[in-house]
C-alpha cells in the first residue's frame, strides 16, 4: 500500500517532460552544435533556426513540466492540519522527483561507507516547483529573446556564432537549474560564465569588449573560488552533495543539515558553508563588492544583456540561495549578511543609476539594484518573494533591455539619453513597451513589479524597520531613474542623434550593405522584434497576478527546498518567531493554523502589508512625479539639481570610483608583484637552472682536453685501469 | 714429472694475455698492435679450453671454435683496414691518426 506521497511521486515520474527531461538541455546544445559547425559555411543567415527549434522545444517541455506539476500538486489539507497542528511533517505537502541518468563522477568505496569516503555526483535532475519556475523563466524568456535576436542581429558578421553561443548558454543554464546536486549546479554555473564571457566579447575587434569579457570572467572567478570551497566543505562535512535523496532515507545534503544532532565538525562547517556559497552568489549576481563586471558586460549585444545579464544568469545566485535554503536559514549571521549586502547594493547601484547617461548602463545598474532586492528577500526569510521578484524582473528587465535595443537599432548605435529626445514620434510601439517596462520596474500598481517589490519590502520590514526604510528609498530611486530615462528619451521635442560613425558593429553590419541599411531605416520596428516584446510586456503587466491568492507562494511552498527551509528556520529560531512568516515560505496551511491560534498576530501582519502596499505605491508615484518635474516639464530643473548637488552627482557619475579603487588597490599592486616575480624567476631561478645545466658541459670540456688526446695506447691504459678498478671494487668490498 | 694440471694451462693463458696487453700498450706499429690483440684472444681461448676439459664439457671447445671463426673474419677486416690506412699516410704508426679523436 503506497502512501499519497509515493503515489504522487510515481505519477510525477510518468510525466512526459520528466521522462524526457534530458531533452531540455540537450536540444539547445544540439542546436548550438548545428549552428556552430554548419553556420559559417551553409546556414549563414538562417543560423537562428536550430536555436529557435532547440530552445523552443525546451520551452514547450518546461511549460509541460510546469503544468504537469500543477496537476500533481498535493492539495491543501486544512482539515488535516487541524489534527497535526504546526508540527505537520514537511514532506507530506512537498513535491520533488530525482531523475538520474548515470553516475557522472564516483570515487571511493560505497560498501565501506563510514570508513572510506564515497563521492558520487550523478548526472541527474531534481524536479520540484522551484525547478519548474526557473526552467520556464530560462527557456520561455530565452526563446522570446532568440526570436528578437534574429531581427536585431540581422546582417552581423558573426551571426551563426551568436546563435551558437546562445544555445550553449541555454544548455548550461538549464543544467544549472535542473541539477540534482551541487556539482551539476557548478557545471551549469561555470558553463553560463563561459557563455557570458564569449558573448560579452562578441565584438572582439573592439578592445573595450575584450576587456569587459575578461573582467566579467575574472571577477566571477573570485566568487566561484568561494563557491567551490563551499561545495568541498559540504562534502567533507556531510559526505554528499546531492540536494535530496528523494526517498524516505532523507540522506540528501539539504536534508542531513536539518538533523538536530550534528557532529562538532558538521556544526563548525555549517558556520562557514553559507558564507562560501554566498561568495559565489555575490559574484554571479553582481552584488557589492563583486558587482563591477555587470555594467561593463553591456559591451555585449543587447539581447545578451537582456537574457544573460538581466533575466537569467545573474539570478543564478538568488536561485542557489533559495535552493540551499536549509543551509542558510539556520545561520543568522549568514542571513543578515545576505540581507545587508543586498540592501546596500540596492541603494548603492540605485544612486549610480541616477546619473548614468547610457541607456544600457542605467538598466545595468538597475539590474544590480533589483538583484539586491532579491537578496534582501532571500536574507529576510522570504524565498517566495525572492523568486517572485526574479520572475517579474525577468519579464520587465528583458523588456526594457530589448526596447533599448530597438532604440539602438533605430539610432544606429547611439544610446546616450542626453543626445536624444521625443523618440515616440519614430518609435511609437517601442514607446508604449518601454513605458510598460519602466512602470513595472518602478513598482507602479497594478503592474508586476509592484507586487513583487512590495512583498520584499514587507519581508524586510518584519526583520528590521531600518531595512524596510532603505528598501523604500531604493524603490523611490528606481522609480525616479526609470522615468528619467523614459521622459528624456521618448517625450519632449524630437531629437534624433546622428549615428556614431566609429561604431564597428554597425559600420560592419550596415554601411557595407547600403541597400540593406536603407531598407532597415524604413522600418524601425520590425515585427520579429516587436512581437516578443509584446509578450514580455504582457508578462510585465500581468505577472503580478501570480501572487493572486498566494498562487506562486503555494506552488513554491511545495518545493522541499522552500518548505524544509521554513521548518528548519522555525526550529532554529523558535516557533513562529516574529520574523518567521509561513507565507513567505509558501506555507499556507501553517498560516491558517496560526490564524486560528493568534488573531492579533495575523491582523498585525495584514495591517503591515496593507500599509506598506499603500506606502510603496505612493513612493513609486512620487519618484515618477519627481522625474516628470525634472525631466519633462522643465528639463533645466534636472540639470540645476545636478549642479546644486554637484558633489553627489560627481560621485554617482564616477560610480563611487570603485573601478579606480580596484585598479589602484588590487590590479596595479598585483601587476607590480607579477613583474617583480617575473624578474626573480628570470634572474634567480633561471640563473640557478643555468648553472646546473652548464656544469656538466664545463666538466666534459675539461675532461675532453685532458684525457682524449688520440693516443691509442692511452685509451688502452684507461680501459685497463678502469677494469682493474671495477675488479678491485667487486672483490675487495 | 708431474701431471699437467689446470693451473698450468691457466698460467700459459694468463702469460699470453699479459704479453699481448703489454705489447698493445707499448708498440706503435698498427700490425704489431693487431697481432697483440690476437695474442690476448688466444690467451682467453686457452682458458676456455682448459676449463672445458676440466669440467668434462664441450661448451668451452665449442665456444673457442666460435672465437676462432670470428677472429679470422675480424683479422681479414682489420688487415684490410691497415692496408687502407697505410695507403693514406704511408706509415704504420698509430700516432699518425690522432686527428681521429675528433
Amino acid at each position: 500500500m503506497r502512501t499519497r506521497g509515493e503515489n504522487l511521486k510515481v505519477e510525477m515520474d510518468e510525466l512526459f517532460a520528466i521522462r524526457h527531461s534530458y531533452l531540455i538541455p540537450l536540444l539547445p546544445l544540439l542546436g548550438a552544435m548545428i549552428a556552430g559547425f554548419f553556420g559559417a559555411r551553409w546556414l549563414k543567415d538562417k543560423s537562428h533556426w536550430p536555436i529557435w527549434i532547440g530552445v523552443g522545444s525546451s520551452a514547450v517541455l518546461s511549460f509541460m513540466l510546469l503544468f504537469g506539476m500543477l496537476r500533481h500538486m498535493p492539495e491543501h489539507h486544512a482539515a488535516d492540519a487541524g489534527h497535526g497542528g504546526l508540527a505537520l511533517s514537511a514532506e507530506s505537502r512537498t513535491v520533488g522527483v530525482n531523475k538520474v541518468f548515470f553516475n557522472w563522477i564516483t570515487a571511493g568505496n560505497p560498501n565501506n561507507a563510514p570508513h572510506d569516503r564515497f563521492f558520487n555526483a550523478e548526472a541527474g535532475f531534481w524536479f520540484d516547483p522551484l525547478t519548474a519556475v526557473m526552467l520556464c523563466v530560462v527557456c520561455g524568456i530565452g526563446f522570446l529573446i532568440t526570436v528578437f535576436s534574429a531581427g536585431y542581429m540581422k546582417g552581423e558578421p558573426g551571426y551563426f556564432r551568436f546563435f551558437s553561443y546562445l544555445g550553449l548558454f541555454i544548455f548550461a543554464m538549464t543544467c544549472l537549474v535542473m541539477g540534482n546536486n551541487l556539482l551539476m549546479l557548478y557545471l551549469g554555473w561555470e558553463g553560463v560564465g563561459v557563455c557570458s564571457y564569449l558573448l560579452i566579447g562578441y565584438y572582439y575587434e573592439r578592445p573595450s569588449a575584450r576587456e569587459a569579457a575578461k573582467k566579467a570572467f575574472l571577477v566571477n572567478r573570485i566568487g566561484d573560488f568561494g563557491f567551490g570551497l563551499g561545495i568541498m566543505l559540504c562534502f567533507m562535512a556531510f559526505g554528499t552533495i546531492k540536494y535530496f535523496s528523494g526517498d524516505a532515507a532523507h540522506t540528501g545534503l539539504l536534508e542531513l543539515v536539518q538533523n538536530p544532532v550534528l557532529s562538532e565538525f558538521q556544526r563548525q562547517a555549517l558556520n562557514w558553508i553559507p558564507f562560501l556559497l554566498m561568495m559565489g552568489a555575490f559574484g554571479k549576481s553582481a552584488q557589492f563588492p563583486l558587482h563591477v563586471w555587470l555594467p561593463d558586460a553591456m559591451e555585449g549585444p543587447t539581447p545578451v544583456s537582456a537574457l544573460i545579464h538581466a533575466a537569467t544568469m545573474v539570478t543564478a545566485g538568488v536561485y542557489m540561495i533559495v535552493r540551499c535554503g536549509t543551509l542558510f536559514v539556520g545561520n543568522s549571521a549568514a542571513m543578515w549578511t545576505v540581507a545587508i549586502v543586498g540592501c546596500f547594493t540596492a541603494l548603492f547601484a540605485g544612486t549610480i543609476a541616477l546619473r548614468q547617461f547610457d541607456l544600457k548602463k542605467v538598466f545595468a545598474y538597475s539590474t544590480v539594484s533589483q538583484l539586491g532586492f532579491m537578496f534582501v528577500a532571500a536574507g529576510c526569510f522570504a524565498p517566495v518573494a525572492a523568486v517572485f521578484h526574479l520572475v517579474t524582473h525577468a519579464f520587465f528587465k528583458a523588456l526594457l533591455f530589448l526596447s533599448s535595443g530597438v532604440v539602438m537599432h533605430a539610432t544606429g548605435g547611439e544610446l546616450d539619453l542626453s543626445k536624444m529626445s521625443g523618440m515616440k514620434a519614430i518609435l511609437p510601439k517601442t514607446r508604449w513597451l518601454m513605458l510598460i517596462g519602466c512602470a513595472a520596474l518602478s513598482g507602479l500598481p497594478p503592474l508586476a513589479g509592484y507586487f513583487s517589490k512590495d512583498e520584499i519590502i514587507a519581508a524586510s520590514y518584519f526583520q528590521s524597520r531600518l531595512l524596510a526604510a532603505m528598501m523604500l528609498i531604493a524603490a523611490f530611486m528606481t522609480a525616479y531613474y526609470s522615468f528619467r530615462l523614459y521622459f528624456r528619451v521618448f517625450e519632449g521635442p524630437l531629437v534624433v542623434p546622428p549615428p556614431p560613425a566609429h561604431d564597428p558593429h554597425h559600420a560592419a553590419g550596415h554601411d557595407a550593405e547600403e541597400e540593406h541599411a536603407a531598407g532597415h531605416h524604413h522600418d524601425h520596428e520590425p515585427m520579429i522584434m516587436i512581437a516578443p516584446l509584446v509578450i514580455l510586456a504582457l508578462g510585465a503587466i500581468f505577472a503580478g497576478a501570480l501572487a493572486y491568492h498566494h498562487a506562486i507562494g503555494n506552488f513554491l511552498g511545495a518545493s522541499p527546498s522552500v518548505a524544509q527551509a521554513y521548518h528548519m528556520a522555525q526550529r532554529v529560531h523558535g516557533l513562529r518567531g516574529k520574523d518567521m512568516h509561513p507565507l513567505q515560505f509558501g506555507q499556507h496551511d501553517v498560516q491558517l493554523e496560526i490564524e486560528k491560534l493568534s488573531k492579533e498576530f495575523v491582523a498585525h501582519e495584514h495591517h503591515v502589508h496593507l500599509t506598506l502596499m499603500i506606502v510603496s505605491a505612493l513612493i513609486a508615484g512620487c519618484g515618477v512625479y519627481l522625474a516628470y518635474l525634472m525631466h519633462l516639464r522643465d528639463r533645466s530643473a534636472g540639470d540645476k539639481l545636478a549642479v546644486r548637488f554637484r558633489g553627489a552627482a560627481r560621485i554617482f557619475e564616477a560610480k563611487y570610483w570603485i573601478d579606480e579603487v580596484y585598479q589602484n588597490g588590487i590590479v596595479e599592486p598585483l601587476r607590480a608583484a607579477g613583474r617583480g616575480l617575473f624578474m626573480f624567476d628570470r634572474l634567480v631561478v633561471d640563473g640557478l637552472v643555468r648553472v646546473f645545466g652548464f656544469s656538466p658541459h664545463a666538466a666534459g670540456w675539461v675532461v675532453r682536453f685532458t684525457t682524449q688526446r688520440g693516443y691509442l695506447q692511452g685509451y688502452a691504459v684507461m680501459m685497463l685501469l678502469g677494469i682493474t678498478a671495477i675488479l678491485v671494487f667487486v672483490f675487495y668490498t | 714429472m708431474t701431471q699437467l694440471a689446470l693451473q698450468h694451462y691457466l698460467a700459459v693463458g694468463a702469460i699470453m694475455f699479459v704479453i699481448g696487453m703489454i705489447g698493445f700498450m707499448t708498440r706503435r706499429n698498427l700490425i704489431v698492435i693487431f697481432l697483440c690483440t690476437e695474442l690476448m684472444f688466444q690467451g682467453v681461448a686457452i682458458n676456455l679450453i682448459a676449463f672445458g676439459r676440466f669440467w668434462h664439457g664441450l661448451e668451452g671447445q665449442a665456444f673457442v671454435i666460435f672465437v676462432l671463426v670470428i677472429a679470422a673474419a675480424e683479422a681479414s677486416l682489420a688487415l684490410g683496414l691497415v692496408v687502407l690506412l697505410f695507403r693514406q699516410k704511408n706509415t704504420l704508426d698509430a700516432d699518425a691518426w690522432r686527428e681521429l679523436k675528433g
